[in-house]
């Protein structure tokens, strides 16, 4: 199953919290403090890194867990640029460095709905 | 048949008022819940609500109450909202699973008798963080329904579309 670009709508209802008040935990400044929250929840906007971790702060889960879909893609795309790395023919073996890489491109079949 | 695999579903319940929608990953992890008032043209904004779930929770089973049951009773209008909704959902090349109100009550409350309070009280104490609030008081005799029961029949629903763990 594919997993939604973000879960911080349900996070936010879970705490009953109101988008306004999480807007003013993130450090929004201006009135329209509410409206940023809500690009976010409606995947209209991305959030900088500095929000995403204020989002692990009052929400009290893992980035990872809150952008799911966001997660999932980007593991996608290391592990296929994993895999060209893997075939990549280097002079000098690093048996730590070659385990790395296959990892990281085994997790191209691993189901991140499961973590 | 479907064993607590993860499955994003969305739940639809087409009531006099308007709509409730719920939308579950697993048997126990409820990601949002709510229900929409419709007022005007109400089988077309509740078609034009549908889609717009659909759109943004991206499911991969649509859950719908089964209105031609035979221990269900609803308007033709409802009806015909019902027919519309799952024939976009062909079209659109979803899954659609019916259930009836009796496997909601045979799951939820082990029986097949039993009132839609007891599916709520039920509900409410599975996902309290989300639903407890919104449970409402007992209906009595001289009282309309209230309109947050459409949330309690959607989540119900989509409870339902996962057998029961034995």
């Amino acid at each position: 199953m594919k997993s939604l670009p973000n879960y911080l709508q349900t996070q936010r209802k879970r705490l009953s919290l109101s988008q306004e008040e999480v807007g003013f935990l993130l450090g929004l400044a201006g009135l329209n403090k509410g409206t940023k929250v809500c690009r976010d929840e409606n995947y209209a906007r991305e959030p900088s890194l500095q929000d995403a971790l204020a989002y692990e702060v009052i929400y009290g889960r893992p980035v990872r867990e809150l952008f799911a879909g966001r997660y999932q893609q980007a593991q996608q795309n290391v592990a296929a640029r994993a895999k060209i790395l893997n075939f990549r023919k280097v002079r000098k073996l690093d048996v730590r460095k070659q385990q790395v890489i296959i990892q990281l491109a085994d997790q191209a079949s691993i189901n991140p709905s499961n973590q | 048949m479907i064993k607590n695999k993860t499955v994003r579903v969305l739940a639809i319940a087409p009531l006099s008022r308007g709509l409730g929608y719920a939308v579950m990953e697993s048997p126990d992890k409820l990601i949002a819940c709510g229900n929409k008032a419709i007022l005007r043209h109400k089988n077309v904004g509740a078609l034009a609500w549908v889609k717009k779930f659909v759109q943004f929770y991206q499911p991969e089973v649509l859950v719908l109450p089964d209105v031609n049951a035979t221990d269900t009773r609803r308007a033709a209008r409802i009806k015909t909202l019902h027919r519309n909704i799952v024939t976009w959902a062909k079209q659109q090349q979803f899954k659609v699973r019916l259930i009836s109100i009796t496997q909601v009550r045979v799951q939820l409350l082990g029986n097949k008798q039993g009132t839609k309070q007891a599916v709520a009280e039920t509900l409410a104490a599975k996902f309290p963080v989300e639903l407890e609030k919104r449970l409402p008081p007992k209906r009595r005799p001289w009282m309309s329904e209230d309109p947050r029961m459409d949330i309690f029949d959607a989540v119900g629903l989509a409870t339902t579309f996962w057998p029961p763990v034995r």
